[in-house]
């Protein structure tokens, strides 16, 4: 037995042996300046994280062990931390739902006109290309009290005004920005995709007098559904961490009307400097995440469709 | 014998080798971390040169960032041991890190700085327990900015300098009309408003007390001007100080209250005459809360002595000159006020009787370490009382839960 043992080992020391010989260092000698790029500042400062979101680390001076209790005032105490959690899952839902709507229409639309695919494909793209920051500060002048969009209104004699300053309609400000900026991303994504599906299934289908509506019901929108589920899962990750809008747009008010997780997390760690309860949020975030992750690609088995 | 007559040798060679290098003088170079939009930087370069000049062996080098930037840059300096050997510092926010700097007192001791040269406001706001933190290098409070023609225009007095809260009132109702505001409230006019008025947001063991009858009286005069009396346009969470001093310059908006320190850009930017008055008062004497900046020593500094040089240097009576005269700061140095009173207020009529008026009348700025917190908060909710979406109870009730 033990003698098997130690063959065993005699057998499959000289492979990895082998392996670390000539070609293995140099690809190791290659790779090492992306592997300690990825250790330096992904890995270690995620293992940093988890350590501090058990202090009370206030950036200046030494952390102090505490326990779960930053997890514990965060569920129990924190008076903000419930509406924040609120706006944050509302946000998403509602970005979600309508970023894939709307990306799809536009998609399906675009793939159906016979002239200038191209053009509106690259108009769609091009918010993408500009930086959120610059566009939320864009929008944020338009929807400001006396901006465009009150003189807008007062035109149409509409008693509507400062929508930055309105508590309901603050978070949908921030949702218009958000989707016009983000929509050309999926557009362009699933506008790809419609393009794969083959011709003659479509063709195949007409002649058997299947309606537009069946054509895309049908045949599309399955044989798009990886597609639109990768879309769905990396829109829905981004938008559980939605940030720069917000920062630029509201500050999380009126009131806490629009602060979320990202937003918690900045203004706790970088404005309060609750270092340790900052990283406690981030992980209640990176916890969010992965279960609604997990439940995207649970529910995705009834629903997307891989070639059969 | 040998031995010894080595080690004699040895020992007069390394005595000599110390005097020379203490009449030598290594030449340091002290880092300085300011804030400052790039059009400072010359101003503040300027300042650095002055070091120099004075002691040649001393060079100071400029770290300049962006006034955001600043803030968020520094603790991660001092966390990762690369602050820099002079540190800028506000007085508000002093609490949150004086631990970073060295107490100056025994330096200011052995040297020949005058603490009485200063404001004795702003010294008080740069120290820290009793402590000395920080040298400023400049002050100011927070004021009444108004548009003297509108003024005219309307046939009102020039306000005086113990107006009261009513006679405010009253002035910001005579000037809205033809789609002018009378006044353009912004957040930090409801934590320098109320203290003017005798109110107190602290309790006697300096902790947040926003819900204290006085406050909350005080605190709805103000909110009160916006949600009921329409006196001023709403300011949203997001835009911050800036937005009266936007429509005060474009004409919209009548008052504003800032401090002295953008009097030389209020100036730039308007075509009509600025005037100044101190805040209205409640039914008590006046009182008015002042806020200023200054640099101090990282307790970190390999180079302390140096720094210090350089600070006496930068807190001098020559760099107050040049920073009054530019109209960059109202100077914490009594004496050379006078440069800033006869440069950047030359054409702002009573600016040196207001602010001495004002200086004559200032109460401690109380802050604690959870200070920014609370601001943050300031600009989060008190739009929602702006809007009547809330009442002024109700926001600083909401603002008092979330400051454990």
């Amino acid at each position: 037995m033990l003698a098997k043992h130690t063959d065993l080992n005699a057998r499959s020391r000289p492979r990895s042996r082998r392996w670390f010989r000539g070609e293995g260092w140099t690809a190791l000698f290659f790779l090492l300046p992306g592997l300690i790029g990825i250790f330096l500042f992904l890995v270690l400062p995620i293992l940093a994280s988890i350590a501090l979101s058990f202090t009370n680390w206030q950036l200046l001076g030494t952390p102090r062990f505490v326990g779960f209790s930053n997890y514990t005032r965060l569920f129990t105490t924190d008076p903000q931390f419930w509406t924040v959690m609120r706006n944050t899952v509302f946000f998403t839902i509602e970005y979600l739902i309508l970023n894939i709507a709307l990306s799809l229409g536009l998609a399906v639309w675009i793939s159906s006109l016979k002239i200038g695919q191209r053009w509106f494909r690259v108009v769609f793209f091009l918010p993408t290309f500009t930086p959120l920051i610059a566009v939320a500060i864009v929008w944020m002048l338009i929807f400001s009290s006396g901006g465009l969009l009150d003189s807008l209104m007062a035109q149409l004699s509409l008693p509507f005004s400062g929508v930055l300053n309105n508590r309901t309609l603050a978070m949908q400000a921030v949702i218009i920005t958000s989707l016009w900026a983000g929509i050309g991303y999926n557009t362009v994504l699933f506008n790809a995709a419609l393009d794969m599906v083959p011709a003659t299934y479509l063709e195949a289908a007409r002649i058997d007098g299947a309606t537009a509506w069946d054509r895309f019901w049908k045949i599309r929108l399955p044989l798009i559904s990886p597609t639109l589920f990768f879309g769905t899962v990396m829109t829905a990750i981004t938008s559980l961490q939605v940030f720069d809008q917000i920062y630029v747009m509201t500050k999380g008010g009126p009131g806490s009307s629009t602060a979320t997780l990202g937003y918690a997390i900045y203004q706790r760690g970088f404005q309060n400097f609750q270092m340790g309860y900052a990283s406690a949020i981030a992980w209640v975030m990176f916890a969010l995440i992965m279960a609604l992750t997990a439940l995207q690609f649970w529910l995705q088995r009834k629903w997307v469709h891989y070639d059969a | 014998m040998k031995h010894s007559l080595i080690f004699a040798a040895a020992l007069t060679a390394s005595s000599l080798f110390g005097i020379s290098a203490q009449a030598l003088d290594a030449p340091v170079t002290v880092t300085w971390q300011m804030w400052g939009e790039p059009n400072d930087a010359q101003l503040w370069q300027q300042l650095a040169d002055l070091v120099t000049q004075q002691y040649p062996d001393i060079k100071v080098k400029l770290q300049l960032s962006g006034w955001t930037d600043y803030w968020t840059r520094l603790p991660v300096l001092a966390a990762s041991g690369q602050v820099a050997d002079i540190v800028s510092m506000q007085s508000m926010r002093m609490p949150n890190f004086y631990s970073i700097l060295d107490p100056l007192d025994d330096y200011v001791k052995k040297s020949d700085v005058k603490v009485a040269d200063f404001e004795t406001s702003i010294m008080s706001g740069l120290s820290q327990d009793g402590k000395l933190y920080a040298l400023p290098y400049d002050v100011g409070p927070w004021m009444v900015f108004y548009n003297r023609d509108k003024f005219a225009a309307a046939g009102l007095k020039e306000p005086a300098k113990d107006w009261t809260f009513d006679d405010f009132k009253t002035t910001a109702k005579a000037l809205t009309k033809d789609g002018t505001y009378g006044y353009g409230t912004q957040a930090f006019d409801f934590i320098a408003g109320p203290v003017a008025l005798g109110a107190e947001y602290f309790n006697a063991d300096n902790e947040f007390d926003l819900t204290n009858a006085g406050f909350v009286d005080a605190f709805s005069k103000y909110a009160d001007l916006t949600a009921k009396d329409k006196l001023s346009p709403v300011f949203a969470s997001a835009s911050d100080a800036s937005a009266a001093s936007g429509r005060f310059a474009s004409g919209n908006v009548a008052m504003y209250i800032d401090g002295p320190w953008t009097l030389i850009t209020a100036q730039a930017n308007v075509n009509f005459k600025i005037g100044i008055a101190p805040l209205p008062r409640g039914s008590g004497p006046s009182r008015f809360i002042t806020a200023g900046s200054g640099w101090g020593i990282s307790a970190a500094s390999q180079h302390k002595d140096a720094a210090f040089k350089a600070l006496q240097v930068l807190t001098g009576p020559k760099a107050a000159e040049i920073l009054g005269a530019a109209g960059r700061a109202l100077p914490a140095r009594l004496a050379q006020q006078t440069y800033w009173y006869d440069g950047a207020a030359k054409n702002v009529a009573g600016t040196r009787d207001t602010l001495q008026y004002m200086f004559a009348h200032t109460t401690p700025f109380r802050i604690n370490e959870k200070w920014n917190q609370f601001e943050n908060l300031v600009m989060q909710y008190v739009p929602v009382a702006l809007t009547g979406d809330s009442t002024p109870e109700g926001v600083l009730s909401d603002i008092q839960s979330q400051l454990p």
